[in-house]
């Protein structure tokens, strides 16, 4: 898992007059035992509270300062009431959906939707379908395809789900859509990426701040994800990509489509040359391809053998030019 | 490994002449005729591996005869996969097993999508090319926040009744099926 940190363009851009942000440089911290502080006055303040709550080294530990008391917000405040949430493990929809939102904007920010609204509104009829055979289908699903030529698909909090460019003009069939789609679509099902910031030890380090007061939610959140979209960079555990595949699976299959789409994706994907950029952050976020089929092979056993066989969809399939 | 026999020769024409030559040789040879169009794009006559033993059986059925029994990793040729089952040779015996248990294999720099199959538009090379966009770790860090994407990604949104009525045109019908547990490790 990497670090925990903050000071994105915008934070920057947002500083006013009296707040005072520092960064912890986990490798320096280490070697001189203080922490790299932007704000100096604030040194002696906060070094002890660094050293108690930020251990690891060789990791970027940036940590917001307080507000001034004429910003502050009262306990009772969304930011507070996120950060409590957040530390209790009992995040609310409306909160769920408030931090995926912030991640899928900084998502679009280093990659933006593709400029094709037919393809746009399409990935979303065949996301939201598959959607509806879930356990939270009311769920305020957003898809959208993002102008990357890298393979990969993400997933955020609250129901945002994306795929790269690279990766959906690989795709044959709406049924191989809708297996990405069912993929992700698991990941917000189970939480998956909720619960990776929650145990990070960012949230150890804001609920610190609990106390000082934070701005306002949108502080809290970006604080809680992170340097920007890091946070769909951090590898999830093999066994929540598993499962994902599981459930993409599934869900397909639900959908009324050929249940062994999502598979053939797998084996598609697994024919990329390992060494190629474009696959390498999904290489190094998800278990190689050949040990995802073989695991989804052995789940899967027989289970599927009264399946009737589920449409294709291929001649349907949006296709870019 | 597959023996060189007349058996083998046909896999030969078949992986050149393609899917229409499957059938004239499957009615030559006598091989099981798959009653459906395949629903996955593979190449006929690919190299394959097996990803996990499986019983080879005589027709794309779990109750049909027990040919073989191919172990995980045996090399065999994968000629066709229709629903849940793929038809390969290996030992000179073609049959079927289940599509999840084999896996083509590429030659370098030869992706699945050039080797023929179902008209699919050749992607480029695999080769990473220079320039391309990415998204790492470190460019991801930097981004912030964009908050015009984020309208026109809302405005994309549906609602459950325009699915549904788009599955229906589609003539997609929900079935119902229990999610799959993890394997026994």
């Amino acid at each position: 898992m990497t670090g925990f940190g903050t000071v994105t363009h915008k934070g920057m851009s947002n500083m006013k007059p009296g707040f005072l942000w520092f960064v912890a440089v986990g490798t320096v911290f280490g070697m001189f035992g203080a922490s790299l502080v932007q704000a100096d006055d604030l040194n002696d303040l906060f070094k002890g509270y660094l050293k108690s709550k930020i251990a690891p080294p060789a990791q970027e530990q940036p940590v917001t300062a307080s507000a001034p008391a004429t910003q502050e917000v009262s306990a009772d405040k969304p930011a507070d009431q996120l950060l409590k949430a957040l530390m209790g493990g009992n995040v609310s929809e409306q909160e769920e959906v408030r931090i995926g939102q912030q991640i899928a904007g900084n998502l679009l920010g280093a990659a933006p939707l593709v400029r094709d609204d037919g393809l746009q509104r399409y990935v979303n009829r065949v996301g939201r379908w598959v959607a509806l055979q879930t356990e939270r289908p009311d769920l305020n699903w957003h898809f959208g395809v993002i102008e990357s030529d890298d393979l990969n698909a993400f997933a955020a909090p609250g129901g945002y789900i994306f795929l790269t460019k690279g990766l959906y003009q690989r795709l044959n069939s709406e049924a191989e859509l809708a297996g990405v789609l069912g993929h992700e679509i698991g990941h917000v099902l189970r939480k998956h990426h909720l619960k990776l910031l929650q145990k990070s030890q960012g949230i150890a380090a804001i609920g610190g701040l609990l106390g000082r007061k934070l701005k306002n939610e949108h502080e809290v959140v970006q604080n809680l994800i992170g340097n920007g979209a890091e946070v769909v960079a951090r590898g999830l555990d093999k066994d929540a990509e598993y499962e994902a595949d599981r459930i993409g699976l599934v869900l397909s299959a639900r959908a009324g489509y050929d249940a062994y789409a999502l598979p053939a994706v797998l084996a598609e994907i697994g024919h990329v040359a390992k060494d190629d950029k474009r696959v390498s952050l999904l290489f190094k976020t998800h278990p190689l391809p050949e040990d995802r089929l073989s695991h989804l092979s052995d789940a899967v056993a027989d289970t599927l053998d009264a399946l009737p066989e589920g449409q294709s969809g291929t001649g349907r399939f949006y296709r870019l030019r | 490994m597959i023996r060189v026999s007349q058996r083998g020769i046909s896999h030969v024409l078949v992986s050149v002449l393609g899917w229409s030559c499957l059938l004239f040789a499957s009615s030559v040879f006598g091989m099981a005729m798959p009653p459906q169009k395949p629903t996955q794009s593979v190449a006929a006559g690919s190299n394959a591996v097996m990803l996990k033993a499986d019983d080879l059986r005589a027709a794309p059925d779990s109750k049909s005869t027990l040919l073989l029994r191919v172990e995980k990793g045996a090399q065999v040729r994968l000629q066709v996969s229709q629903g849940g089952w793929s038809q390969i040779s290996s030992a000179g015996y073609t049959g079927w097993v289940r599509v999840l248990s084999v896996r083509i294999q590429n030659k370098d720099g030869i992706e699945l999508s050039d080797l023929g199959a179902l008209g699919k538009k050749p992607q480029g090379n695999v080769v990473a090319v220079a320039g391309t966009r990415g998204l790492d770790e470190k460019q991801l860090g930097l981004v912030s926040y964009d908050a015009a994407e984020v309208e026109r990604l809302r405005s994309y949104v549906i609602g459950r009744q325009e699915a549904e009525q788009y599955a229906q045109a589609a003539g997609l019908h929900a079935r119902d099926m229990s999610y799959i547990a993890a394997p026994n490790q």
